[in-house]
């Protein structure tokens, strides 16, 4: 039973599990989904926009975050804990150009802030991080990245993920729709992006938020109406397959 | 008190007479304070004016129902409030009144508790069915379980009766050797009294986990008394009601012909299950 050895994050269990790290990974499936693509010229996050209080500022309930000009984040998880990596992931990258002159690759920085977690999760008397990440851009070669972190402090590449609830449901979606074809274009990337969101958000567009940043272009937030226009546009695809299936099958 | 894992506790023990206690000092006034909160504390059961009427036509007093279904805790009452009680077939039959220190407002034993205030009502069909459902979403205090059990089962026929208890409880109290990678959340888990021949929907609940509160008191009188009961309990990490938790009950009832669950509308469950959600900043 893990009753004695959740007390405190640096106490390994009998069988090698750090529990703090693996209860941690569970506050990041109480976030709302984040999906990442990693298109050809193109990165995309999209999520799930959490519903606003009333006399809430929406402005001020944001899942994706710019890290500097050419990356930006979205996270999965505790506010607070995304809001203290966030910061202390901008001040690096402005310290990176400021030093060596050069803006920060995308895997400096994802490399950063999970040093900055796994950090957290050898030291006494601390908590893990309780959150997830996925760090997309472009490097200066015009490279485009997407970064996975979690709360452990590892991070890999990919060429698309999920992170937060239902990341599960959206991965294997992706699993098997992410294919050359269906990054082929900047548009592509970007219906497959809401495609997956799609498969895990109630009430369609309406809750879903999206940025891309195209090479050598800042981040772009997606308005309301583009979004819609392009759910209009997916459910009319879909219509039109579920027609020809049932011409094939009639014929 | 030593638990199953060999943390000692100190807890409260009637067994052990404490040396300081004398009884000799307690005056009537005591007696009369003592005398006073029992009263309070009394569980009382109302029926309406037709159910009453109902149970005195019968020779032995009792209810005659075939099927009881008792649901505690907000997701369980949540469950039965959206797939079953639909206010044009189902209609509040009766309540069970009491006082403790966290449930102050249920005390009414002349008017039944108002629409979504904690209280437990209990619900029959329009055309009379044998059905009853009582829903309990207030605290009952470990001293007036028993109470609470008696007089709600005193009004109710033995023969033909079966029991399905719907209980809430957190996951964070569910033990087992391998913690995370078990099962998906929420999941039932089931108990039943030596009575009970039909078909469980659910794993059973295994050791060392038990069951405490209102659930257990049902139970154990149903096992007592020997009268068939099934308890499906359901394991969640959410505290407040959730549409999610609340669907995790219909294997409970699926195969259970004496009630039909009812799919419910998008936004009925929307409006039960918005009071939290909006104001938790902690999760983005």
């Amino acid at each position: 039973m893990s009753a004695r050895y959740d007390r405190a994050i640096t106490v390994f269990s009998p069988d090698g599990h750090l529990f703090q790290v693996e209860y941690a990974q569970e506050a990041v499936k109480k976030g709302s989904t984040a999906v990442g693509i990693r298109g050809k010229d193109i990165v995309v996050l999209g999520v799930e926009k959490k519903s606003v209080a009333k006399l809430q500022e929406e402005r001020t309930v944001r899942k994706i975050c710019v890290l500097d000009e050419h990356v930006c984040m979205a996270f999965a998880g505790l506010t607070a804990d995304a809001r203290i990596v966030i910061n202390r992931a901008r001040v690096e990258c402005q310290s990176h150009r400021l030093t060596v002159e050069d803006p920060v690759t995308v895997e400096y920085i994802t490399r950063y802030i999970a040093t900055l977690k796994q950090r957290y999760t050898q030291s006494n008397g601390r908590r893990p991080f309780g959150i997830s990440a996925l760090i997309v851009g472009f490097d200066y070669d015009g490279t485009p990245r997407l970064y996975q972190t979690d709360p452990s402090g590892t991070y890999h590449a990919w060429k698309a993920n999920a992170i937060g609830r239902s990341a599960k449901t959206v991965r294997e979606f992706l699993e098997k729709n992410y294919t050359e074809e269906a990054i082929a274009g900047d548009n592509e990337a970007i219906k497959l992006a809401i495609k997956a969101l799609l498969e895990v958000v109630q009430s369609g567009g309406k809750n879903i938020e999206l940025a891309i940043i195209r090479r050598n272009q800042p981040l772009k937030i997606l308005e309301a109406s583009e979004i819609e226009t392009l759910v209009a546009e997916i459910e009319k695809e879909k219509e039109e397959e579920a027609e020809k299936k049932k011409q094939k099958k009639s014929s | 008190m030593a638990t199953f894992f060999g943390e000692v506790l100190s807890v409260y023990s009637r067994a052990v007479e404490e040396e300081d206690r004398e009884d000799e000092d307690e005056n009537e006034e005591d007696v009369e304070i003592r005398r006073e909160l029992e009263e309070k504390r009394t569980v009382h059961l109302k029926w309406c004016p037709e159910v009453s009427q109902a149970i005195e036509a019968c020779s032995d007093k009792k209810l005659f129902c075939s099927h009881l279904i008792i649901a505690a805790g907000t997701n369980a009452a949540g469950f039965v409030s959206t797939f079953i009680l639909n206010p044009a077939r189902w209609h509040p039959v009766g309540w069970l009144a009491l006082w403790n220190e966290r449930n102050r407002g249920s005390g009414l034993k002349n008017s039944p508790p108002a629409p979504g205030k904690p209280g437990c009502v209990i619900y029959q069909q329009k055309e009379g069915g044998s059905v009853l459902i009582c829903q309990c979403t207030c605290y009952v205090a470990e001293d007036q379980l028993f109470q609470w059990t008696e007089k709600l089962f005193a009004g109710l026929q033995k023969r033909g009766l079966t029991v399905t208890v719907l209980s809430d409880a957190p996951i964070a109290e569910y033990k087992t050797a391998d913690y995370l990678h078990g099962r998906d959340v929420p999941f039932l888990c089931a108990l039943k009294t030596s009575a009970y021949k039909e078909v469980v929907n659910s794993p059973f609940l295994e050791q060392p986990n038990i069951v405490t509160g209102l659930p257990a008191a049902v139970l154990c009188h149903c096992q007592v008394h020997g009268i068939p009961a099934v308890l499906y309990q359901n394991y969640s990490d959410v505290i407040s009601a959730d549409s999610i938790t609340m669907e995790a009950y219909k294997p409970a009832l699926t195969l259970t012909k004496s009630v039909k669950l009812e799919p419910p509308s998008t936004a009925f469950l929307q409006k039960f299950t918005r009071g939290g959600d909006v104001h938790d900043n902690l999760y983005t």
